[in-house]
């Protein structure tokens, strides 16, 4: 045991004082939740910009820009009537436009007083790709709906109550900080470990440990341990920081703390197991941003992934990251300590495969 | 009889496809003595240490270590054994007072204060105890190593080229120091491709080339039986002065403008000066050179070497 503590004593030392180790640990998560929580909690002015060009000088196609002012969703502005309107996108690089066609009034009375089937049409120009567009097509078929029921004397039957968070007094930042630790665990403890490893290769120290007494499990139990102690200390400092500055409502509870050392025996382990199989340490590190990288998009550490695509959904679920983040959102968050268990299962499962066979290729010395 | 350290019979290693690094090497070590494997890269030393090391797996032969099969029981003198691996590097962000606190706690060790700067006073790093690794020359990094491989006091130690890349100070700061471990009874294993330095440090040597050792002795019978005689060298005396000195029926040749007399018995010398001061000779310089082991390895393996590579 001395001597295991005698490696995480070096190690760490070594791991601290460089300014890779230290950013990654401390200062990036912390910069994620200070960052995030500016940008998301911080009010502002959500709507979308809503370029219009009204070619219509009617009632009517005032009283529809009025109903779309009227949603809250949308901030309008105006496009130049004599300007054409393809050329107005281009010059201007717009992501929206709404165009008003010159007989909208004249329509809507003409469909009006001659009970006839058409429609009078507005059309909306955007990038359907981009989350601004569908907030516009919702503010503008709000707005038809609106309108359609006044101009027809109708009145709408079924309404919704002002939205809820889902549970009581929680922010953004209580359901962003489970996903910046998880990102900060993985990061640290798989980038790092599988850079590690072809640099101790490279630099002939796995050689030189093979000459100590320290064995190979002791050696991967020293960094098991130290990547433990570093990664808690940074969910405690980024976790006080997110509730100064945020006053978050989450919790660090106990099972919390527990997920930590399960996460970083996880990583640590596949990491380990990355820089065994690949040799060349350049190779490793890109292999291992290679898998980290869609890891922590896929796995709900910044967006639900029920908002994700079916097929993604389904990698996600393979993504050991996805039930790291979900377990401590579980337990921080929702207080669901049954849920969080299978997840810290599903972690043990994975990590104990993946140090088993880190372990097992792992050689210090050469054939 | 002097206790045999390091015992080695017939070692071959075979690297896939049919590399042959090591091929039928046996040669033995005594207690105390600063052993040298000296060759060019590429030789098959440090695959010869590594096996010693217990880091790598012959292929055939036997290989004794200290009493014991350094193949199937390594671990029992992991203890006794010091290793400086070759381009040591020592690890960046720690202070030479920390590695070496870190490095005997991996030997179950724990040093006081006064025995890590007492270590650090042995390899001449007092002063620099307390600068970040990285920030060490090549020479201080070098001797910190060594450093590391003392921490066990061990009976047998291991450098693997320890000067390669170091300038004349450093180099003669390590040799001194060297000479001071073996002093104090430790038998160390050299492994250099520099010919004066195993000529400087080793009391045996064995020159390895192409996975074969080609000669073994120490530096002075090597020279003996692979090396030419002592020369007298007369600096740009020409080929005039060559004949002149012939015609009084002294041997010598000409080579790059020098006129080289050989001297085949000490004795002899004293009379070859005297024929020469009847000589008007128009030299430069006039000198004797003794023979070196780079003669010998030149003899023997038909080509120079510098920093490791043999030039034609």
């Amino acid at each position: 045991m001395s001597r295991v503590l005698s490696d995480v004593k070096g190690f760490g030392k070594q791991y601290l004082r460089s300014k890779v180790g230290a950013f990654f640990g401390f200062a990036f998560p912390i910069l994620l939740v200070l960052l995030f929580g500016a940008i998301f909690t911080a009010g502002g002015d959500q709507k979308v910009t809503l370029p219009i060009q009204n070619l219509d000088d009617g009632a009517e196609s005032q009283a529809f820009i009025e109903a779309l002012n009227g949603t809250g969703l949308v901030k309008i502005d105006t496009i130049p009537a004599d300007a054409d309107i393809d050329d107005y996108i281009s010059e201007h690089s717009l992501t929206l436009a709404l165009l008003i066609p010159s007989t909208f009034s004249q329509d809507v009375q003409t469909i009006l007083s001659t009970n006839g089937s058409g429609t009078a049409n507005v059309t909306l120009y955007g990038d359907v790709s981009q989350s601004t567009f569908g907030t516009a097509q919702a503010a503008v078929e709000t707005a038809i709906v609106g309108m359609n029921y006044y101009l027809s004397n109708a009145k709408p039957v079924i309404g919704m109550n002002p939205p809820k968070t889902v549970k009581e007094g929680l922010k953004y930042m209580d359901f962003f900080l489970p996903g910046v630790v998880g990102i900060t665990v993985m990061t640290n403890s798989l980038f790092s470990m599988s850079s590690l490893c072809g640099e101790y290769r490279q630099r002939s120290y796995f050689k030189l440990l093979a000459t100590t007494k320290l064995r190979k499990y002791e050696w991967l139990t020293s960094k098991f341990i130290f990547y433990s102690m570093m990664l808690l200390a940074s969910l405690l400092t980024t976790f006080a920081v997110a509730k100064l500055a945020f006053n978050i409502e989450s919790s660090l509870t106990p099972l919390a703390l527990l997920l930590i050392p399960v996460g970083a025996f996880i990583f640590v382990s596949m990491g380990m197991l990355l820089g065994v199989v690949v040799k060349d340490p350049e190779s490793s590190v890109a292999i291992a941003n290679a898998i980290g990288f869609p890891m922590m998009f896929l796995s709900g550490s910044f967006f639900p992934i029920s908002s994700f695509p079916g097929f993604l959904q389904t990698v996600a679920a393979v993504l050991p990251l996805t039930y790291f983040n979900n377990g401590l959102r579980d337990t921080m968050v929702y207080g669901n300590n049954v849920s969080c268990l299978v997840n810290l299962g599903v972690l043990l499962v994975l990590g104990a495969i993946f140090f088993v066979l880190a372990s097992r290729l792992m050689s210090w010395t050469e054939r | 009889m002097a206790e045999t350290i390091v015992d080695v019979k017939d070692l071959t290693k075979k690297y896939p496809p049919n590399i042959m690094a090591v091929d039928g090497v046996s040669f033995s070590i005594t207690k105390g003595r600063i052993f040298s494997l000296l060759g060019p890269n590429g030789a098959g030393k440090t695959t010869t240490v590594e096996i010693l090391e217990g880091l790598r797996v012959q292929t055939s032969g036997e290989v004794r270590v200290l009493g014991v099969d350094a193949t199937k029981d390594y671990a029992s003198i992991r203890q006794r054994v010091g290793v400086l691996p070759q381009n040591f590097e020592p690890f960046d962000e720690l202070k030479p007072w920390e590695a070496i606190e870190y490095w005997a706690g991996l030997y179950d060790r724990k040093l006081s204060k006064k025995e890590v700067k007492n270590l650090l006073e042995i390899v001449g790093l007092a002063d620099r105890m307390n600068s970040i690794s990285k920030k060490l020359s090549g020479g201080e990094k070098r001797k910190l190593g060594i450093a590391l491989s003392l921490i066990n006091e061990p009976e047998l130690l291991f450098l693997d080229e320890p000067t390669t890349g170091l300038d004349p100070k450093a180099r003669r700061d390590i040799w001194h120091l060297t000479q001071e471990i073996s002093k104090k009874g430790t038998t160390v294993l050299l492994t250099t491709h520099y010919l004066d330095e195993a000529e400087r440090l080793a009391d045996d040597v064995a020159i390895m080339h192409k996975g074969k050792i080609v000669a073994r002795g120490s530096p002075q019978e090597l020279i003996a039986r692979h090396g030419k005689m002592t020369m007298i060298v007369i600096s740009g005396a020409g080929s005039e002065a060559l004949r002149e000195i012939r015609r009084r029926g002294i041997e010598a040749t000409e080579e790059d403008g020098e006129v080289l007399v050989p001297v085949k018995d000490p004795s002899e010398m004293r009379v070859i000066f005297q024929k020469l001061s009847g000589i008007e000779l128009k030299a430069k310089d006039m000198y004797t050179r003794r023979q070196t082991l780079e003669d010998v390895f030149l003899n023997l393996v038909g080509a120079k070497m510098e920093e490791g590579v043999l030039k034609p």
